[in-house]
């Protein structure tokens, strides 16, 4: 039914013309870089605000305890004779940054510690007065009962534990959490890519109408054949992009290493440096499966055509991007809900929830690589949603293609969902 | 019956309560030029839509150079819609060979053809350029050569000189008639009816979604006969309006064109013109195909 030359044509332009444009150059370069800055620039926030130098003031009964936090850092922590009542006006007038009150009684393994400061102190201050206190007041408890240093070691020793996975074919690897990350990073993809080829999509169906050329085209070519043509060409337009993002980290991974090392090696410690460098090139990734790789591609693909269906039918229906939200709502929410289970899933991906949520064709090209990644999901699971996944996509393509074949004569008319039902009927 | 291009025979379509095209039929032969006439919202444009198969007709059957219109009848077909539009960001050349491959020409013929048809519209030099920056007028010569460059035997131009300055309009004309002179087949759908008496061999007169006249043009006016007047003249033009028996058509303040109803005598207009103004001329002419319509369809709404 289908005339192949034609279709090909015009999945060749689709592809082509999108290839050589700016939009997909700048996003194609763009995007990863945004990754990598949300990624990195906590980390870099987090060390920049770092800088600061704090420094609190100890008022302490007991005349040890002080002593050894001074004795652990003496730009942090300063040992002052101040009554607290002073170092309390001090603190109001904002003249110190805070101040602890050590009680006597506190090496008796009573009373407490006070830490007063203005404001919030914050979680990195607190945890680290905490950790402080406790070691400092525990040795010197210790010193007094002149403990052995084999109990000693006793306390100070961390029982280990170490996570360890186990595939189907009997390989152990440690479970470092990396894969739930993967998993997240993958769902995160998949839905920015949603939102991004399904506008492509809406676009470019609406360039069509609103240029009027549409009628040409539908003069020479089936409707049908025009929308499949689009699909398909802006499907391998997302395929190339991953592909080049993907041949641009693989380059980016080998050549860290080598060049990291080349830069350290010139450095005055050499050997050490450069051993280190390789070390940190080799900062191992874990093994990721291809299975990962073929899930995140194929639900990606699943979950394009799905949605690029919904988009050309709403592209379709009207005439500029400012008369689509209404009609883009119900898509934009089908988009967002998986993300909103992103976590729950990731962390129980057994979970009956977490099953059921990821085989619905609407949720699944974000669900399902995210819990492919962190399990290995039973191959029927795999199978019905996929099955599903097309089937949603014939039907709705099936609507779709009905509603565009209408739309997209349809000049100046913002169209509403209850048109939208009657050109699908009526068609 | 082998000299039928385009056969339409009892086509009905009806969006929702609305019926655009109702019970028609008519026939256009080869190496006519074909006048789809009538005012706008009459049903021309979705005929044009169903014979180029982007609308399907709800009953009656359509047949393109003997077959039922489908894939193999669109690329036979060239088609300029009314509402004009090409790919802004594409390349001319690009662009043409998109649509002509679309057609069904292969990739080499598809250059050669655009290549003689941009030249012989002076458009050459723009064959790189994107469409969006060339003028509407360009744009109007581009969309043109698309629609012949393939070499099909049915043409289809609606609204074809609206938006075009008189060069381009006469550029186009000549090329209509060296089109039909070629063998090819036009149909020319307008709602300006004074273009169709320069061009037209035979005329559908549209009216409602039906078809309320339908023939050879000449015939056609043979049949009303000379039943109408210019009147050139000077003075004043109110008397015009006491005149019994006659309908006026394109009046202005020194000419008239009066068509003669029943009961209506020519030599009394002319005595009653005399007391009035000065005559500079006094001519019995077949009626415009204006009057034409605007006599079909009060015969219609009569019957």
């Amino acid at each position: 039914m289908i005339q192949k030359e034609k279709l090909l044509l015009i999945i060749k332009r689709e592809y082509f013309t999108r290839l050589k444009s700016k939009i997909f150059i700048v996003s194609t370069i763009l995007a990863p870089v945004v990754m990598i800055l949300l990624l990195v620039l906590p980390a870099v926030i987090q060390t920049m605000s770092g800088d600061r130098v704090r420094q609190f003031h100890v008022y302490d009964e007991t005349g040890a305890v002080g002593q050894g936090l001074v004795a652990s850092d003496s730009v942090y922590y300063q040992i002052t004779e101040i009554s607290p009542d002073t170092l309390r006006e001090s603190l109001m007038r904002g003249e110190i940054e805070g101040y602890l009150v050590i009680p006597h009684e506190i090496l008796d393994g009573q009373g407490k510690t006070l830490f007063y400061h203005g404001g919030t102190a914050g979680m990195t201050v607190t945890s680290r007065i905490h950790s402080d206190v406790q070691r400092v007041v525990r040795d010197i408890r210790l010193d007094r009962l002149d403990t052995p240093a084999e109990v000693r070691q006793v306390l100070a020793d961390r029982v280990q534990t170490e996570h360890l996975t186990i595939s189907a074919e009997g390989e152990e690897a440690a479970d470092t959490g990396f894969y739930m990350i993967l998993g997240f990073i993958m769902g995160f993809i998949i839905y920015g890519a949603m939102f991004g080829y399904g506008a492509v999509i809406m676009r470019s169906v609406m360039e069509e109408k609103t240029s009027r050329i549409v009628e040409v085209i539908a003069s020479s070519v089936r409707p049908f054949e025009l929308l499949m043509g689009k699909v398909a060409g802006v499907a391998l337009l997302g395929l190339t992009q991953f592909a080049i993002w993907a041949v641009a980290g693989a380059v980016l991974m080998a050549a860290a290493g080598p060049v990291l090392a080349y830069f350290t090696a010139s450095g005055p410690e050499t050997a050490q440096a450069a051993e280190a460098a390789a070390e940190a090139a080799a900062f191992s990734i874990p093994p990721i499966s291809p299975m990962i790789w073929i899930g995140f591609v194929l639900f990606f693909l699943l979950g394009f055509l799905i949605y690029s269906a919904l988009y050309a039918a709403v592209g379709s229906a009207v005439d500029q991007e400012s008369d689509s939200q209404q009609l883009q709502l119900p898509i934009i929410m089908l988009i967002i809900v998986p993300i909103m289970f992103l976590f729950p899933v990731s962390d129980d991906p057994s979970s009956t929830l977490a099953v059921v949520l990821s085989m619905i064709p609407f949720f699944a090209p974000i669900l399902m690589p995210v819990r492919m990644a962190v399990l290995q999901i039973p191959f029927w699971q795999l199978g019905a949603t996929i099955v599903l996944m097309i089937l949603t996509f014939v039907i709705l393509i099936w609507m779709s293609a009905r509603i565009y074949r209408t739309g997209i004569l349809m000049y100046g008319k913002k169209a509403s969902f209850r048109e939208l039902w009657r050109w699908m009927r009526e068609s | 019956m082998s000299d039928s291009i385009v056969e339409f025979d009892g086509v009905t379509k009806q969006f929702g309560d609305y019926r655009a095209v109702d019970n028609v039929s008519f026939e256009v032969k080869k190496g006519r030029i074909f006048g789809l006439l009538g005012p706008n919202g009459a049903g021309k444009t979705t005929s044009i839509r169903m014979l180029t198969c982007i609308l399907k007709q709800d009953s009656g059957s359509i047949r393109l150079f003997g077959i039922h219109a489908g894939p193999e009848t669109q690329a036979r077909l060239g088609y300029l819609p009314e509402e004009r539009g090409l790919y802004k960001k594409m390349k001319v050349g690009e662009q043409l060979v998109y649509l002509a491959r679309l057609r069904g020409l292969s990739y080499q013929d598809a250059k050669q053809r655009i290549r003689y048809w941009l030249e012989r519209f002076e458009a050459y030099g723009w064959i790189g350029q994107e469409v969006g920056e060339l003028s509407k007028g360009m744009q109007q010569k581009i969309q043109f050569v698309a629609t012949i460059a393939h070499d099909p035997d049915c043409l289809i131009f609606d609204e074809p000189f609206s938006g075009l300055d008189p060069i381009n309009s006469e550029m186009l004309k000549e090329v209509i008639l060296e089109l039909r002179d070629a063998g090819k087949t036009i149909l020319f759908a307008t709602h300006r009816m004074e273009q169709v008496e320069q061009l037209c061999d035979d005329i559908a007169l549209f009216n409602k979604g039906r078809l309320i006249l339908n023939g050879d043009l000449n015939e056609i006016r043979a049949s009303y006969g000379h039943n109408s007047i210019k009147l050139r003249f000077t003075g004043d033009s109110r008397f015009l309006s006491d005149l019994k028996y006659v309908r006026i058509n394109n009046r202005s303040t020194n000419f008239a064109e009066i068509r003669l109803l029943d009961g209506a005598d020519d030599q009394v207009i002319l005595r009653e013109a005399q007391k009035h103004v000065r005559i500079k001329g006094f001519e019995l002419v077949q009626p415009s195909i204006q009057e034409i319509f605007i006599d079909s369809v009060s015969r219609e709404v009569s019957s």
